[in-house]
């Protein structure tokens, strides 16, 4: 049954209404060891992220729920990386120390559970958390790669198959901003049918503006 | 007079007897009888005075024998019995006569009937001031009258109102009618109203708007055929008349309503027709120059409420067609051949002979309304900011503004140019670049005044001036501190020729500062001076920096110039050239020949300004150098050497030089503008904290006076500005904006 702790309770989320307990401290401790930079020990770059995400038989490059992951562990100060100390207030919060604790909750990291609050703040982490270096912008080929990855099912397929489909054709915008990122989500939620958009009234960055008239063009070449 | 032991009147005796047989029957039969002679003479002092005396004994005898209430009922039978026994009979008849006939006669009963009213009340006076008081009730002027209402006026109404309708109309058809016999009956009309214009306007007013209406409405299905200045001319005769009309023998109150009517029937129900007739309408008579049908159409037209509002809109687009012909003009020179230039003084000229016809137009048959002063402004709007060809018309404007100014231009006096100036200011308001003109405009004075091309001073002044005024301070400010320059300049230039003279050179040496950012940005290439240039320079920078420590000088050498004596074989020239031009003659004193690469690293300049300077002294009109082999083309296998064998009519001679700068910069004007859209966006966000897109939109376009940005422009400068921290999109509404202190 659960672990009843010394009278610790620990705090934030739990994925399950468990009552609070505590983890393997040293255990989680160790799986960050393994992970850890060779350099840098406080911090797990994306190397070791891999790693994990082998033992965990997840891929990498192509599945979502390792982003989510590192999202519900609390990878937050710099891209491509957890520290040290986010990893372990994460396992807490996520009640994990061993592999096999990672791979039960697994299923609870489809987006699918997330409303649509916690879903843009996770689609936001994702923009963040792929920036390299200094870099406040995202090239226009991550941006589709990312895109298609983390919202499929989430809004309609056909807009998210155009908007990549105009990304990748258009030749003004190389990188993409986190506004445009936001943005196009908000677009998505709030403009369903295209032929409501107002452009005057609209406050959407003017890649949404290229990207509405690239449709009618597409519309009037039909 | 009464006495108390006078006898007691009985009623029917004091009735029969006295008031009718003396007063009442007498009174009729004068009437009936027609008066030949004035009122005064119907009753003697002494019949009257006899007659009242009976009646106020009648109603001061003490009851039961006063007989007040019987006089005052036999007053009112009286009167009423005569009328309906008399007067309307004899009204009846005339009926049917013809209109003049029958109020003729309802003129003599009316008249009648208020002298009857008059002596009736004389009679019984005494009732008014105890009886009719006491009893509340109506006086007996106020009951003859009404009496008369009731039983004639209500009777006859309508039939003298089909009379007098019938004689209008006869009268509008141009006959000549009773005026003054009308004028009565409405005076009987207005009678009728006690007090009000009731009656009047009930029974004969609304009548005569209807019969007003049907006859203009009929009227205008026939004039309409005509052509519009002719419709126009008779549509004012007939207001004219009506307006007469009611001044001749209608109450005043109809002629706001008579004209009313006219005008809507004829002038607001054809309103578009006639504006829009092929031949003679707005356009055609705008076409023709028909400045009096003008005057008279919207004279009319400005009578009716949004009457000039289609006409504003036809003066409008012809306008824009007119200034549309100019531009295809100007469009179709350059599609037949004409080069593409900076400068078509045909197109300005036109367009403001075009802007100063129909200033006039405005002002003269328009009388200015602001309707018409807005259709030229937004006609030229329109016009103004077409450009064809490579240039824009902002260039092209400035280019024009340049030919006046500077010397070997245009020549014109000076009041010439002032009008001149004045009216491209005028056309320049039009212009939503604006900020592109002055960037323009300030390259070009610069290049006047540091070439000193400039006619006069005074005259560039004067331009400044005026656009300041269009624009406000901040526009001219770089101008304004261009000419202080010069003028700061010349006191130094004194100051430093002192100096001068105790340095031991040939060289007259002048320097001429500039204060940054005033000035158009010019290239400073690092050329290799002459010793006795160095050492002039040095001397003033030694003298500048010790009058002005904290500033920095750059030397601009690609501007300045010089006054070369040139000696070829016994003639001599004064040679007037740009200070690299000096520089390269320099260089070939004493017979040395160089080639293209020795004279470019000799001189330390690279081959981009060598050509061009080269071409100038070798290939242009004077050349004062021979290039081997001739040509018109800088090779860098050419080979340089003054040219002994040059010769020319003139002692003086200018060696122009293509300029090395680029005439303006389009990339500053768009840096600006981003800039200034920045700022606005910053200002307005930082006073309204929350804003929400679309407003922020409007008040910064409100707040941009120079220029006119896509909506687009406006939001990537927004989504810059987010990007940067100074704004972000609210949470709850991605279409508002907060500010971010």
């Amino acid at each position: 049954m659960w672990n009843s702790g010394s009278g610790k309770r620990s705090k934030g989320r739990n994925s399950g209404h468990r009552p609070a307990t505590t983890i393997d401290e040293t255990a989680a401790s160790k799986m960050f060891q393994e992970i850890a930079e060779e350099s840098d020990p406080s911090v797990a770059g994306m190397e070791g992220i891999c790693n994990l995400c082998e033992k965990l038989d997840l891929n990498a490059e192509e599945d979502i729920r390792v982003l989510v992951l590192l999202w519900k562990l609390g990878s937050k100060e710099k891209p491509a990386q957890i520290s040290k100390q986010e990893w372990m207030s994460g396992c807490n919060k996520l009640q994990v120390d061993s592999i096999d604790k990672f791979q039960s909750i697994l299923p609870s990291l489809d987006t699918g559970f997330l409303d649509r609050n916690e879903f843009k703040e996770f689609y936001k982490f994702c923009f963040k958390f792929n920036l390299e270096g200094t870099h406040r912008t995202l090239d226009k080929d991550m941006i589709v790669a990312l895109m298609k990855m983390v919202l499929t099912e989430r809004i309609a397929a056909e807009r998210l198959d155009t908007f990549c489909t105009f990304l990748e054709s258009q030749k003004s915008y190389t990188r993409i901003t986190l506004d445009q990122w936001v943005s196009f989500l908000d677009f998505c939620y709030e403009c369903e049918d295209l032929s409501t958009y107002d452009e005057s009234t609209s406050a959407w960055p003017v890649l949404i503006d290229e990207y509405v008239d690239y449709m009618e063009e597409q519309q009037n070449k039909k | 007079m009464s006495n108390a032991s006078q006898r007691i009147i009985p009623l029917e005796e004091g009735w029969n007897d006295e008031i009718k047989a003396k007063a009442i029957d007498k009174l009729e039969a004068l009437l009936n009888g027609g008066l030949d002679s004035g009122q005064a003479s119907m009753f003697g002092p002494r019949e009257y005075v006899q007659i009242y005396t009976t009646c106020y004994d009648m109603c001061t005898q003490r009851s039961p024998y006063n007989w007040s209430r019987e006089l005052y009922d036999r007053h009112g039978q009286t009167i009423e019995r005569y009328l309906t026994s008399n007067v309307l009979p004899a009204l009846r008849e005339k009926t049917g006569q013809g209109g003049t006939i029958l109020l003729r006669e309802l003129n003599h009963r009316w008249t009648n009937h208020q002298i009857m009213n008059k002596w009736l009340k004389k009679f019984f006076t005494y009732l008014d001031r105890y009886y009719v008081k006491h009893h509340s009730l109506p006086t007996l002027s106020q009951s003859g009258l009404r009496r008369f209402q009731t039983h004639v006026y209500d009777e006859m109404k309508q039939d003298t109102t089909t009379a007098i309708l019938g004689l209008i109309n006869e009268e509008r058809e141009g006959k000549i009618i009773d005026k003054s016999l009308i004028k009565s009956i409405v005076e009987l009309y207005e009678s009728m109203g006690m007090g009000t214009l009731d009656a009047y306007n009930a029974d004969l007013e609304e009548a005569l708007l209807s019969a007003t209406r049907e006859y203009y409405a009929k009227k205008r299905d026939f004039w309409i055929n005509d052509s519009t200045p002719e419709y126009l001319v008779k549509a004012e005769e007939a207001l004219n008349e009506e307006r007469n009309r009611v001044a001749d023998y209608l109450n005043s109150s109809s002629e706001s309503k008579i004209l009313k009517v006219v005008e809507e029937e004829i002038l607001e129900k054809v309103e578009m027709v006639l504006l829009e007739k092929e031949t003679s309408g707005c356009r055609a008579l705008l076409q023709n120059d028909k400045s009096e049908d003008l005057q008279r159409m919207f004279r009319l037209f400005s009578r009716l409420e949004n009457g000039l509002n289609p006409m504003a809109s036809i003066v409008q687009s012809f306008i824009s067609t007119m200034g549309d012909d100019i531009t295809n003009r100007r469009q179709a020179r350059l599609d037949g051949g004409e080069k593409d230039k900076n400068d078509d003084p045909r197109f300005v000229k036109a367009l403001i002979a075009l802007h100063e016809k129909y200033l006039g137009v405005v002002k003269k048959d328009f009388s200015g309304h602001s309707l018409f002063q807005k259709a030229l402004k937004d006609a030229f709007v329109e016009v103004v900011n077409k450009n064809v060809g490579q240039y824009t018309n902002a260039e092209l404007m400035s280019t024009f503004c340049d030919r006046i100014l500077k010397s070997g231009g245009e020549k014109l006096s000076e009041s010439e140019v002032e009008e001149t100036l004045d009216r491209i200011v005028q056309i320049f308001s039009y212009l939503t670049d604006k900020d592109m003109f002055a960037e323009i405009y300030r390259n070009q004075l610069a290049k006047r005044l540091l070439n000193q091309r400039s006619t006069s001073n005074d005259a560039e002044k004067l331009m400044i001036a005026k656009l300041k005024m269009q624009c406000g301070t901040q526009f001219t400010s770089k101008m304004e501190g261009m000419l202080a320059d010069l003028a700061v300049g010349s006191e130094q230039r004194t100051e430093f020729e002192q100096r001068m003279r105790s340095v031991d050179t040939k060289l007259d040496f002048s320097v001429q500062v500039l204060t940054t950012g005033f000035w158009p940005s010019y290239k400073s290439p690092q050329v290799s001076l002459t010793p006795e240039m160095s050492k002039c320079m040095g001397v003033f920078k030694e003298w500048h920096d010790t009058k002005h420590q904290k500033r920095k000088l750059s030397w601009m050498f690609s501007q300045g110039n010089a006054s070369v004596r040139g000696t070829f074989g016994k003639k001599s020239y004064d040679l007037q050239v740009s200070t690299l031009q000096a520089i390269a003659l320099n260089a070939l004193n004493d017979g040395i020949t160089l080639t293209f690469e020795e004279f470019s690293r000799k001189l330390n300049l690279d081959h981009a300004i060598m050509k061009p300077l080269m071409h100038s002294l070798s290939c242009g009109k004077y050349k004062v150098v021979r290039k081997t082999p001739p040509g018109n083309k800088i090779n860098a296998s050419d080979k340089f050497a003054a040219n002994a064998k040059f010769t020319c009519n003139m002692r003086k001679i200018r060696i122009p030089m293509a300029s090395l700068d680029s005439s303006f910069n389009t990339k500053r004007v768009e840096e600006d503008r981003s800039i200034a859209i920045e700022a606005a966006i910053v200002r307005i966000m930082k006073a309204r904290k929350t804003l929400q897109h679309q407003q922020l939109l409007s008040e910064v376009l409100a707040q941009l006076a120079f220029f006119n940005p896509n909506p687009r422009v406006i939001k990537k400068r927004i989504e810059a500005l987010i990007d940067r921290e100074y704004l972000e999109r609210s949470a709850d509404n991605p279409h508002v904006y907060n500010y971010l202190a």
